[in-house]
């Protein structure tokens, strides 16, 4: 019965996090506005028929900009998981796996990274290759990694004594073999539940960076530049930070709600 | 004649925070083609660890393993493989959780892909040809020990090491196993050792029996000698606890 219910939590929450990625993906069926185009006849206009959303400072509508915003956000989100995601695994997966100075030396260097706190980096990274989002995950990327690679030992540790590991060693399996056809496909639930938890975080870490300017360069539409740029005139037009704002809030309660819902169903 | 398999003199200790622990001193065996060899002892008497140092999971701190008179101590179970072939208490976890029985069990062919090798082999032990495309979980205790020894037959290997095959299960199934060990040992086609706690089990099993107590061999010979006349206490009382429970099984 729990289960059952689990079930249809990540039926409900999946169709929400695929419509979002449908809306983002297929903005313009939406938004008939240009998020780009500026009208200073329309500046800051409160929401209406023409613009649901309102406009910005530039006249630029807000609705347009919130659904090609969620194309950045969510884009750079998902890569960032991702790559995330396949450097941890395999890198927790060797350190579990043939354990010794590999084990020592990379989760020496996962602790070192964690030592540096994010922001700090993000900052010498921007400094570095300069503003721009691909500074922005390569800021976040460079510590996200270490709980997939911490999840990935452990959980490979564990299955090395398994019986069946020990008996693929007496079949003159390589390790190779071993790690792709045994260790990775048993591991894999636990860090792909992990990564869809990562995403809201990922994405509160992204819009971050771009609200404190470090993230996409203007005049790309982004929900943390978007709410960044609207918070000066927060005041006359607040329509301009509130909807990229619950835009960023529904996404992450809907990716979080997906990460928990498929962990209550693994552990129903 | 050389034996199939050899141990001798093999030490091994592991060192803890606590201190060193024996776990096996000058334990000698051997076993000969076509014949199961029983290793008996309580819990900690090494046995298990003997087993682990047979197959290559474990290096011996001294003493030497031989295969058909050749050297082999030092390997690692990807070698000694081609001899020999574990079958582990806990048979569920032997087989991976995601894999269907069939692909398990190929899986141990060394790149031999041979279906009507296995179906003679799951014949062999009672299976039946549906139970190929299932996975572990969908399979009962004693139906994936069966298959174990399926895998471990169809492997090629000539030596099988049972580690308390029949302990983790149910009555019914231990029955069902025991009657596949005891038809394999009748063919003349098994060479094993049977390592169990319980000595009326081996003495059904097995040809020889080796009782082992605190990492030692105390006592080791034909099966029939052994427990007609056992020379060591502490065989005596092994005998004597299984006599016990014979007669409790009977009264209940």
């Amino acid at each position: 019965m729990k289960k059952r219910i689990a079930k249809i939590k990540i039926i409900f929450v999946s169709i929400l996090a695929l419509l979002l990625i449908f809306v983002t993906c297929f903005a313009g069926l939406f938004a008939h506005n240009d998020p780009y185009a500026t009208n200073a006849l329309a500046i800051r206009t409160a929401p209406c028929l023409q613009y649901p959303f309102g406009t910005d400072n530039l006249g630029r509508c807000v609705f347009a900009r919130v659904l090609y915003g969620g194309r950045t956000t969510i884009a750079a989100t998902f890569l960032l998981v991702f790559i995330s995601f396949v450097i941890g695994t395999v890198v927790g997966m060797i350190a579990g796996y043939f354990g010794g100075l590999a084990d020592r030396l990379l989760m020496r260097f996962a602790d070192i990274t964690l030592a540096f706190p994010q922001m700090v980096v993000a900052i010498a990274v921007a400094g570095i290759l300069g503003t721009g989002m691909t500074g922005a995950m390569i800021s976040l990327g460079i510590t996200m990694w270490v709980s997939f690679a911490r999840l990935s030992r452990s959980h490979t540790l564990s299955l090395k004594n398994e019986g069946y590991i020990q008996t693929a060693f007496f079949a003159g399996k390589s390790d190779l073999y071993i790690i792709m056809i045994h260790i990775f496909p048993n591991l894999l639930a636990p860090v792909f539940t992990n990564a869809l938890t990562q995403i809201g975080t990922t994405m509160i870490g992204l819009s971050g960076l771009s609200f404190l300017g470090l993230g996409v360069i203007p005049p790309k539409a982004e929900w943390g530049s978007m709410i960044s740029e609207a918070r000066a005139y927060i005041q006359i037009a607040p329509w301009a930070v509130f909807y990229p704002a619950l835009a960023t809030i529904v996404t992450i309660i809907v990716f979080n709600y997906l990460g928990d819902a498929v962990m209550d169903y693994r552990e129903a | 004649m050389e034996h199939i398999l050899e141990g001798k003199e093999l030490n091994k200790r592991f060192a803890s925070e606590k201190g060193d622990t024996t776990a096996l001193t000058d334990v000698s065996f051997y076993l000969d083609k076509g014949e199961v060899l029983g290793i008996v002892g309580e819990s900690g008497s090494g046995k298990s660890t003997l087993l682990k140092v047979v197959s290559g999971m474990i290096t011996p701190d001294s003493g030497d393993l031989f295969h058909d008179g050749k050297k082999y101590t030092g390997q690692k179970p990807r070698k000694t493989g081609e001899f020999l072939q574990v079958i582990f208490q806990d048979a569920k976890s032997s087989f991976d959780p995601r894999m269907p029985m069939e692909r398990s069990i190929a899986e141990a062919g060394r790149g031999r892909a041979d279906r009507a090798l296995i179906l003679e082999h799951i014949k062999k032990v009672g299976l039946d040809e549906e139970l190929l495309s299932r996975k572990p979980s969908q399979l009962s205790g004693g139906q994936c020990q069966r298959m174990s020894i399926a895998r471990a037959f169809y492997s090629g290997a000539g030596i099988l090491l049972c580690d308390e095959i029949t302990s983790a299960l149910d009555v019914s199934s231990q029955a069902q196993v025991v009657k596949v060990m005891k038809n394999l040992k009748n063919d003349g086609k098994m060479s094993a050792l049977f390592v169990s706690h319980d000595i009326a089990l081996v003495s059904m099993i097995c040809n020889r029996i080796m009782v082992m107590k605190d990492g030692r061999c105390v006592e080791q010979g034909e099966i029939g000698k052994i427990i007609s006349d056992p020379q060591h206490e502490y065989t005596r009382k092994l005998i004597e606890s299984a006599r016990k429970q014979e007669i409790v099984n009977e009264v209940y």
